[in-house]
């Protein structure tokens, strides 16, 4: 009996100082973090880092140099991390500007990937298995561990990425309005895509959608999965909507949820699809 | 009698010895708290260009004051003068220092209003 109560008063200490060592350690002496990388920011900082990479992208066009300030986030998937969160911050009204910065560096990087791929499925057998170095910062090497110089230079090579399509010069001109009644499409849905006048497809166009007592704004190119030019809106039942590209064009009037009907016989909103050229 | 006290108390060193250690190894995990004042100087140095690049772009001054804050510093000016010298002291290009440089005098310019700053 005497032998138990000797290895409990001892468990009893050890369990004591246990809870007495992770207080002091958790509580009232906390590690205190110096000198962070920017992957080890909290959620809301990280978000912030990434709307100052994008705009600073929109003012410099320096699709190199956000690459790079990207990959110090360490996101596994940077382009749809910058695309979640333009459509996040849309959706919430939060920061317009730094939202239509998110989108339109989405929508240059997936381009530029675009770009970089084009040749290599068009000519496999000539195929480098490395991508040139000027468009390939190498970001495992150069920017996970960022000396500062290598960070911060500007780099002397520039991508040959498109230019920021914010504010298009010419109107856009409606050459399209369909309803479909496609449940694979969606449902309810204003589906809008924009092209330029070369037929290339628009990222970052603002699109203006109004309906009695309301406004609201979305973009191209937040899904560039469906298209650099694509941009949807989810309409309301029996609500009518207009909408405009922002930077002039021809409006669209009186679009409202189509009425269809399943094979099955059951009732479903279509889809709207309108097509703009520049 | 003694002894067992003795052994008692030395369980709970041990104990709390443990514990601290598990406390403060465990603290990456505990990373979703850091925030960007906490930054290394070089990225606090690039968080100020960025907002710099887009001051020049735009010259919307109470946007990049509003976008400083994100550095939590009280004085906005004193971050950018910090950046602005690490920037010299490690070569960056001309005209990133010249951003800079505009951004300080635009913001110092408005000292006395921006200086309570964040709290």
């Amino acid at each position: 009996m005497n032998e138990r109560r000797g290895s409990l008063y001892l468990l009893t200490g050890l369990l004591l100082g246990l809870a007495i060592g992770l207080v002091y350690s958790l509580y009232l002496q906390p590690v205190q973090y110096t000198d962070l990388s920017p992957d080890l920011l909290a959620a809301a900082d990280k978000d912030q880092y990434r709307a100052l990479i994008a705009v600073a992208y929109l003012a410099s066009g320096d699709l190199v140099r956000a690459r790079a300030r990207l990959a110090l986030l360490k996101d596994s998937d940077p382009y749809n991390a910058l695309a979640a969160q333009a459509q996040r911050w849309l959706a919430e009204g939060k920061a317009a500007d730094e939202a239509r910065a998110l989108g339109l560096l989405a929508a240059d990087l997936a381009q530029a990937q675009a770009t970089l791929l084009a040749p290599t499925v068009a000519t496999p057998a000539n195929a480098s298995p490395s991508p040139p170095a000027a468009v390939s910062p190498s970001p495992a090497g150069s920017v996970a561990t960022p000396s500062p110089a290598e960070t911060i230079s500007s780099p002397a090579a520039t991508l040959a990425s498109p230019q920021p399509t914010t504010s298009p010069q010419k109107p856009f001109v409606l050459r399209k309005r369909e309803a479909v009644c496609d449940p694979a499409l969606g449902k309810g849905l204003i589906i809008v895509y924009v092209w330029d006048a070369q037929g290339n497809e628009l990222p970052g166009v603002e699109i203006i959608i109004n309906w009695e007592g309301g406004e609201d704004r979305f973009f191209t190119g937040l899904k560039p999965e469906l298209g650099l030019g694509y941009a949807d809106f989810a309409m309301q039942a029996e609500v009518v909507y207009s909408l405009r590209i922002a930077s002039g064009g021809e409006p669209v009037f009186n679009l409202s949820a189509p009425s269809c009907t399943a094979a099955n016989g059951e009732a479903f909103p279509g889809v709207w699809i309108l097509e703009f050229v520049q | 009698m003694l002894g067992r006290w003795i052994r008692f108390l030395l369980a709970i060193a041990f104990g709390a010895a443990a514990g601290v250690g598990i406390g403060w190894l465990r603290a990456p995990a505990a990373s979703a708290e850091q925030r960007a004042a906490q930054l290394r100087i070089d990225y606090q140095s690039d968080v100020v260009l960025m907002i710099a690049e887009a001051y020049a772009a735009d010259q919307n001054l109470a946007a990049a004051i509003a976008r400083l804050v994100f550095l939590q510093r009280s004085q906005p000016a004193e971050i950018i003068q910090q950046a602005i010298n690490f920037g010299e002291r490690y070569g960056y290009s001309d005209s990133d220092l010249q951003k800079m440089r505009a951004l300080l005098t635009a913001v110092e310019s408005l000292t006395p209003l921006v200086g309570t700053g964040v709290p």
